[in-house]
């Protein structure tokens, strides 16, 4: 993991600013797709735990310093994600060259759905309980399909990113 | 076993890293510091993505909507005319509300002076409705000032950098306005129902008579947030449940929220 967490942390520091600059304003019926919670699931179906968690920390976390919402929410709920995604990827769930086309697709596509409703719902726990009042059902949908499209490429990317201490190693 | 140990490790290190989140969160100076350096992290890495990303979206922008562009200047050099006959015609009612408000001792809003700025980047979130601007306390914009745009009410200052600030819109979920309406003597509370939802107003009086069309500005209350006669949303929808002794508003913002490009902050503070 050491040789693979600075790659790893470029390319989310660009994923970072891919968000703000670009996918904060281009918004399908007006909602933001967040690459900031895809991009540490990836990882984890790719079956990188450590790294998935620490993307999805840094992500989070430089995301919420540009956001008014509370700050390290999107860092928990990418990181809650990862850690589930994580799981699966270890079991090969996710592997996007033994299991099935469509399932590392449908994995994203249930992060992509729950992601934003979690989010509302730990939006309690740190007293803000206007999050629900927004479009969450629009969230949870367009996030879904855009999980569901970008699983795979987001993913090999993920895995290619992963795969550099391994190349290393041997 | 080890890999057990590595993912547990991994999930207790991001646990209490999310403690310490939070904790920082509500100790609102280590927070503001730890904003700044952030953003200077990110920042090279946005103005690549920015510089890359920008002519790309210009070029198939302009190749796709080309027919909408034109049709959106016609139409808009017709507005800008109306606009002006409009505004011939209101300058003198201008005045005497002016005149009236001195002497009342009201602040008018067509009195205070604004700063001009621009629209740097929209919320990046879904919840939360903000936009940042390029001026901020240089310019003398402070938080709590009201900010308008195409043609009313879009927000206020929640917080400011040397040279930006951050505005709520009123869309916003924590937004809550007071407002009034026709000769004033009604005064109702709008809140914000999200960036795609507008506004809505709850539990009003069926003694309240308010239909389709009517113009809400900002009420000027002592102690309120905004300066009075700013103009603010108009009713969409008037909606009765049956049995109930109030009714309920769906609302339009006059302005225009989905497309802010420059925007006027009024240099006025709110009373504390």
């Amino acid at each position: 993991m050491r040789r693979t967490i600075v790659p790893a942390t470029i390319l989310t520091l660009l994923i970072v600013a891919i968000q703000l600059e670009i996918l904060s304003s281009l918004r399908f019926a007006g909602v933001v797709v967040m690459l900031v919670w895809l991009w540490p699931v990836a990882m984890g179906l790719a079956g990188y735990t450590g790294l998935a968690m620490w993307v999805a920390l840094v992500g989070g976390v430089l995301f919420d310093t540009h956001a008014t919402t509370p700050f390290g929410l999107t860092a928990i709920v990418a990181m809650i994600f990862a850690y589930g995604a994580s799981l699966l990827g270890r079991e090969g769930v996710g592997d996007l060259d033994s299991a099935a086309i469509w399932v590392t697709p449908s994995l994203a596509t249930i992060a992509g759905f729950f992601a934003p409703l979690v989010y509302t719902f730990g939006g309690v726990f740190v007293f803000n309980f206007e999050l629900w009042r927004g479009s969450l059902g629009a969230m949870m949908l367009v996030n879904a399909v855009a999980f569901f499209v970008l699983a795979r490429p987001v993913t090999r990317l993920a895995r290619t990113v992963g795969s550099v201490g391994e190349r290393v190693r041997r | 076993m080890a890999t057990d140990r590595t993912r547990r490790r991994a999930l207790f290190a991001g646990a209490a890293l999310s403690v310490v989140i939070v904790v920082l969160y509500s100790t609102g100076g280590v927070f503001s510091g730890l904003r700044s350096a952030a953003n200077t992290v990110v920042n090279p890495f946005s103005w690549s993505v920015n510089e890359v990303a920008r002519p790309i979206g210009h070029f198939f922008a302009g190749a796709v909507n080309y027919g909408d562009v034109v049709a959106q200047n016609q139409k808009l050099r017709y507005e800008l005319g109306e606009a002006e006959l409009k505004s011939n015609e209101e300058w003198s009612f201008e005045r005497q509300l002016e005149q009236i408000s001195t002497r009342l001792d009201v602040p008018f809003v067509g009195s205070l002076p604004t700063v001009a700025a621009q629209v740097t980047t929209l919320s990046p979130t879904n919840f939360a409705a903000t936009i940042d601007i390029d001026r901020g306390r240089n310019q003398g914009i402070l938080e709590g000032m009201p900010v308008v745009a195409n043609g009313g009410l879009i927000g206020s200052v929640l917080s400011t950098t040397p040279n930006g600030a951050t505005v709520r819109l009123i869309s916003d979920t924590s937004s809550i306005i007071g407002v009034t309406f026709g000769k004033g003597t009604t005064d109702l509370l709008l809140s914000g129902r999200g960036v795609n939802n507008g506004l809505s107003a709850t539990s009003i009086p069926l003694s309240t008579s308010l239909s389709p069309g009517t113009l809400l500005a900002t009420d000027g209350l002592e102690g309120g947030l905004f300066p009075a006669g700013l103009p603010v949303a108009r009713v969409s929808k008037v909606t009765l449940t049956p049995g109930a002794a109030t009714y309920n508003l769906t609302l339009e913002p006059t302005a225009d929220l989905r497309h802010i490009s420059y925007v006027d902050v009024v240099l006025w503070e709110p009373s504390t």
